[in-house]
């Protein structure tokens, strides 16, 4: 049950922010932006966190499911939750084949990392080389009418909390489920979980797959909620470094990581808007000292010591 | 009657083999030792037997079945199950935790999680560690976590155990815990164990049946008594010095 508490006081907090930021469009657009890192972080934390696939491709998978929904609704004029689950499909083929060929490879970690970089770059490149498709570096506009929806009737902020309320349900459900107790044994020891029963390359698959859709999913909610797309909305350091950098502070692995990672740094962010160069200093200084002090992450630190606490007070060593 | 048989079973390294025309039949419900010197291929052939290193030719029975090109987790499942010289625990989990992925996963048929609990449960009883269930795997010392290991082998009901050199390191009462403990599982569970062990005197009390390796190729195999008197036996793998009586 706690899990499942853990994501209720989450959601309340987080549906409180709105109340904070008050009417400024700014801070708005700040929060939204800061939700969407953690649905993105969430996705990553399914994959990286739970099967040890360094899948360096975030930004490109959630542009798949951005530049597929946006193409399919725009020139193919398809209905607007179609043309979504089209994007997050896409994606989720994409992220699985990947998943496929590391395990097929049988590819490390760093050369997991490696491959899904590749395809970052030439993710991007293609963006910008099919200009009359995406608009290349301009980008597109997605037609106001289709997304309606989200602009209109829904303020986006909710639109987001509803997305990442949903992906962390989905990662405590998947974690309770036979698969979590999969991703557990094949995290800790891979040769042992074979060895015990465990499917590794199928579960992997999966972890892949899944991550995959929630990135195309949250990409083409992106997409019709921002009106407009350009391939810097998705490249490797915008989206990537930043994903990594909240995961890592938040605690690799956990349920709350992406959360507390992104909310962290979107606001500190925002805080050291107005000195771009002194923001990377800090960030940089900051997780080094994070490095050192709690490798587990800030979520990470407190479930270590919440544990430890238990066993304490049961009298155990 | 053989519950496992390999024929012509070979297994190279980058052309070197390590296991080379191994064909032998492993009879139902024995304790089998397989002994020879370091580099023999003793650990190669049972990381063969379970999938871990894809044999390189030959033919591998359990029961009827050819799994030589099953992978491990399939074998498992089939009822083959292996503790490792080194424990593979699952470091972020309970003693209890690392046995029920062992009865969820090693069994054919699916259990669900309670059923996993219970069968987990049971396996910890039967290894002696039901006390230490809750506590954190690293709290265990080496040889509790070879427990944990073999429970979690055993969770999921294999009817072949393959052991590798699990009495390594441990001391006389360890060692002595350790050989009751197979006997037993064999004993009321009806396991077959194939084990590699370098240890003679646990070899010499417990094993029924000894086949021994010689660079990849089996020497010689039968009773232990009569097979560590063979003169090939004392010469490769005792130096030329024959063992006293046990």
């Amino acid at each position: 049950m706690v899990p499942y508490v853990a994501v209720a006081i989450t959601a309340v907090i987080l549906s409180l922010v709105p109340l904070w930021i008050g009417d400024s469009r700014t801070l708005t657009g700040v929060a939204v932006s800061g939700l969407l890192f953690a649905c993105y972080a969430t996705a990553f934390n399914l994959i990286f966190g739970s099967t040890d696939q360094l899948f360096l491709a975030v930004g490109a998978l959630a542009g798949v499911g951005a530049y597929t929904s946006a193409i399919t609704s725009d020139r193919l004029s398809l209905p607007l939750p179609l043309t979504i689950i089209l994007g997050m499909i896409v994606a989720m083929i994409i992220s699985g084949l990947f998943s496929w060929i590391a395990v097929r490879r049988s590819l490390g970690i760093i050369f997991t990392g490696i491959v899904t970089l590749t395809f970052s770059l030439a993710f991007d490149n293609l963006l910008l080389g099919q200009r009359s498709l995406t608009g290349g570096e301009t980008g597109m506009v997605i037609d106001a009418g289709k997304g309606a929806f989200f602009r209109g009737q829904i303020p986006p902020y909710y639109v987001f909390l509803t997305l990442l309320i949903g992906f962390l349900l989905a990662y405590v459900a998947i974690h309770r489920s036979r698969m979590g107790w999969a991703f557990r044994a094949l995290r800790d020891d891979q040769l042992s979980a074979e060895l015990s029963g465990v499917n590794v390359a199928k579960y992997r698959i999966y972890a892949g797959a899944i991550g995959g859709a929630m990135l195309g999913l949250s990409g083409a909610l992106w997409a019709h909620v921002e009106g407009f797309i350009s391939p810097a909305t998705f490249t490797f350091v915008h989206v990537d470094v930043q994903v990594l950098v909240m995961l890592v502070f938040g605690g690799i692995g956990t349920l709350l990581g992406p959360v507390v990672g992104s909310a962290f740094f979107t606001y500190l962010g925002e805080v050291l808007a107005s000195f771009s160069q002194l923001r990377l200093i800090v960030e940089g200084v900051l997780l080094i000292v994070l490095f050192l002090a709690l490798p587990q992450g800030v979520v990470g630190a407190i479930v270590i010591g919440i544990t430890r606490l238990r066993e304490r007070r049961k009298g155990l060593p | 009657m053989a519950v496992l048989e390999l024929v012509e079973l070979e297994k190279h390294f980058g052309g070197l083999p390590a296991v080379d025309g191994v064909t032998f039949g492993f009879n139902d419900g024995e304790i089998l030792a397989i002994v020879g010197p370091n580099g023999a291929g003793k650990s190669t052939l049972l990381k063969t037997i379970i999938g871990i290193h894809p044999a390189t030719s030959g033919t591998i029975r359990f029961s009827g079945t050819d799994i030589t090109k099953m992978s491990t987790h399939r074998i498992r499942k089939a009822g083959i199950a292996m503790v490792l010289q080194t424990p593979r625990i699952f470091g972020s989990l309970t003693v209890r935790e690392n046995v029920v992925i062992g009865a969820m996963f090693g069994n054919p048929k699916g259990v669900s999680e309670s059923d996993a609990y219970e069968e987990a449960d049971e396996m910890l009883a039967v290894v002696g560690l039901s006390s230490k269930a809750d506590l954190a795997i690293d709290k265990l010392n080496l040889h509790e976590q070879r427990y944990v290991d073999l429970a979690r082998a055993i969770a999921g009901r294999p009817k072949l155990l393959l052991l590798d050199e699990v009495m390594a390191g441990l001391n006389d009462t360890e060692t002595a815990s350790s050989i009751e403990l197979i006997r037993r599982l064999r004993d009321r569970h009806g396991v077959t164990v194939i084990w590699v062990e370098h240890v003679m005197k646990a070899v010499l009390s417990l094993a029924e049946r000894i086949a021994v390796l010689d660079f990849g190729r089996l020497l010689t195999s039968g009773d232990p008594q009569v097979v560590m008197r063979d003169p090939k036996v004392v010469k490769a793998y005792l130096g030329g010095k024959a063992l006293p009586d046990a």
